[in-house]
């Protein structure tokens, strides 16, 4: 998990080479590409999701009209899914962005000031580590009461403590070189220390980790809105139509089908450039056994 | 003696993990929306009801009161009753203790069996173009898919399709101990795949770093053949991060058998917990955080004392981690 320090020195190095074709990564973010720009479509075509749509029969199957058929209410599920895209990833990404400053300062300055304050950071993440993701969610959302900001602040407080692990790792490789022992004796401040020399150097891995992040936020959102405590109706969010999904099984197994398939795709795409941005951004080499 | 120190410290981290877990349980329970009281009495009760209950609870106590009473109870095993039940909390989650822990062990043998294999033949064939895109799409795919999109669509499957089984009709391992394994089998099987692929990663990603090692290019060298060299040489040394993982995975288990239980019927801590969530059953819901969190602290202190007695190294670079 560590990278070497050099193969940091070299992010900026690694993310030109990932314009050499990898077809993964372009899979990955084709798909990425296309969910976003299919739930900003959902809400500018006319007539798809502005009240003006035509509603339909309770759980109508597929047809031209519906082509993802109808929910419980006779909406278009093509509708709600788009919309629920969109929530997801909002509400995700918010989360993550969070999470990526709060876990990028505490991780730099933990390994650079070290001491106590590096433990006290260490033990607080330990504290979070310990619970089961969606429990710590459940829990989350059992005091602020359920809802959007409960989903927000879970994410958050999930994330958080193993990004702050990675880059704090990261980091303390960093602060150990030669330039910023260079920087420290030359009188230079230490937050423009940490920010020129230390977070330029874990860049790498921040961007690595941060989509790592989005790809369990996703999940998060996901498991905590099909238990009931996350988004609520009438909005609509993956988790929540395939919580939907999940209660009309039998009835409309479409909702599930849907939202489900749509869930792993963007769990994959994410995953997957997570994977493509380690291996170029921290690379190790093998020897070949076989 | 450094190892010795150096176990001690851990220990200690533990204990200093385990009380800040508790003091973050006790306080989500505090920051609850309303007053405990008008919770538990309902709409319809008499301020004095109320007056009397906030007493009996020791709720007018300052905080810091209410704490140590709590965490000395809590200590003591005694997580209170629940509001629902008027049963103690810790009985209601030990009697469902044994169906959630077959699920969950099943899962753990069944992801490493297929994991830990996985990983090294990946590992191994890194170097090579053929099947590399295939194989990190089906191990990508295997973490991609949230347990309870996968849950749900197989007991759709099998709710719609003639399989075989019937969901629903479970039998724990304390009526009759081979129909309650095979009754688990599907649910663990659902949790096994996330662990599988997880598996299969962390050892694909130890295997590879051991790889480079120096060790493996001079055992090569000497002619050892393969088969020995990934049983003799690879495997123990990428030991330990499999490990390292083996705790993760139970940390995610019990978190996972909250959804799974509830979609296959089982009645296990995971779906009493899911209906202590929806009666608002605060102990209920305290003592199961707990209960998942020190599982995870006490096997994470487990397999770092283990790790430490299979590579002594890790013991010398304590400050490091």
């Amino acid at each position: 998990m560590t990278g070497t320090a050099a193969s940091r020195a070299t992010a900026a190095g690694g993310l030109r080479k990932l314009r050499t074709s990898d077809p993964v990564f372009f899979t990955a973010l084709g798909m990425l590409t296309l969910l976003i720009l299919a739930s900003v479509a959902g809400r500018l075509i006319p007539g798809l999701n502005d009240g003006t749509s035509s509603v339909g029969g309770r759980f109508e199957a597929p047809s031209l009209a519906h082509p993802l058929g109808t929910d419980g209410l006779g909406r278009s599920l093509l509708a709600r899914l788009l919309e629920g895209i969109g929530t997801t990833f909002m509400l995700s990404l918010a989360a993550v962005v969070c999470t990526a400053i709060i876990a990028t300062a505490l991780g730099i300055i933990a390994a650079y000031a070290g001491g106590w304050a590096r433990e006290i950071v260490m033990r607080i993440g330990d504290i979070l580590y310990a619970f089961p993701a969606i429990l710590l969610a459940l829990l989350i959302a059992a005091s602020l009461g359920p809802g959007g900001t409960a989903a927000l602040a879970s994410i958050v407080l999930v994330t958080v403590p193993l990004m702050t692990r990675m880059v704090g790792a990261a980091a303390a490789q960093v602060v150990q070189r030669d330039f910023v022992t260079n920087a420290r004796i030359s009188g230079v401040a230490a937050p423009l220390i940490m920010v020129r020399h230390v977070l330029v150097n874990v860049a790498g891995t921040v961007i690595v980790q941060a989509t790592y992040a989005l790809s369990v936020a996703i999940l998060v959102e996901g498991g905590l809105s099909f238990l009931g405590y996350g988004v609520q109706l009438p909005a609509s969010s993956l988790g929540l139509l395939a919580s939907e999904g999940n209660v009309y099984m039998l009835t409309a197994p479409w909702i599930l089908i849907a939202s489900g398939s749509t869930m792993v795709i963007a769990i994959l795409a994410v995953n997957l450039l997570g994977d493509c941005l380690r291996d170029r951004l921290e690379p190790r080499k093998a020897v070949d056994l076989t | 003696m450094q190892a010795l120190l150096w176990a001690g410290r851990r220990v200690l981290t533990g204990l200093v993990t385990l009380f800040g877990i508790a003091v973050l349980v006790f306080m989500a329970a505090r920051i609850v929306p309303g007053q405990t009281a008008d919770v538990l009495l309902g709409p319809l009760a008499t301020p004095e009801q109320r007056e009397t209950l906030t007493e009996e609870m020791g709720l007018n106590e300052g905080l810091l009161t209410q704490f140590s009473i709590w965490i000395g109870n809590v200590l003591q095993g005694d997580f209170g009753d629940s509001i629902v039940s008027r049963q103690p909390v810790l009985e209601e989650l030990a009697l469902r203790l044994p169906v959630t822990a077959t699920i969950a062990l099943l899962a753990l043998l069944m992801a490493l069996l297929v994991g830990i294999p996985v990983g090294t033949v990946q590992a191994l064939r890194a170097s090579r173009k053929g099947g590399a895109v295939a194989s990190r799409i089906v191990s990508g795919l295997g973490i991609s898919v949230p347990d309870f999109v996968l849950g749900a669509l197989v007991v759709l499957a099998f709710s719609t399709l003639p399989l075989g089984i019937t969901i629903g009709n479970f039998t724990s391992v304390t009526d009759t101990f081979w129909r309650g394994v095979a009754s688990s089998l599907l649910p663990a099987a659902v949790l096994a795949v996330f662990c599988a692929a997880a598996t299969a990663r962390t050892t694909r990603d130890a295997v590879l770093g051991v790889l480079v090692e120096p060790y493996i290019q001079a055992a090569v060298a000497r002619g050892e053949r393969p088969a020995t060299i990934v049983r003799r040489h690879v495997l123990r040394n990428s030991s330990i991060p499999i490990l390292t993982l083996t705790a993760t995975l139970l940390a995610y288990l019990l978190g996972g058998a909250v959804i799974i239980e509830g979609l296959f019927n089982v009645p296990g801590i995971g779906s009493y917990f899911i209906l202590a969530m929806d009666r608002r059953d605060y102990a209920v819901i305290q003592a199961g955080v707990m209960l998942a969190a020190v599982v995870f602290v006490l096997m994470s202190l487990l397999v770092e004392l283990s790790s430490s007695l299979i590579d002594p190294r890790v013991s010398t670079i304590g400050k490091a981690s």
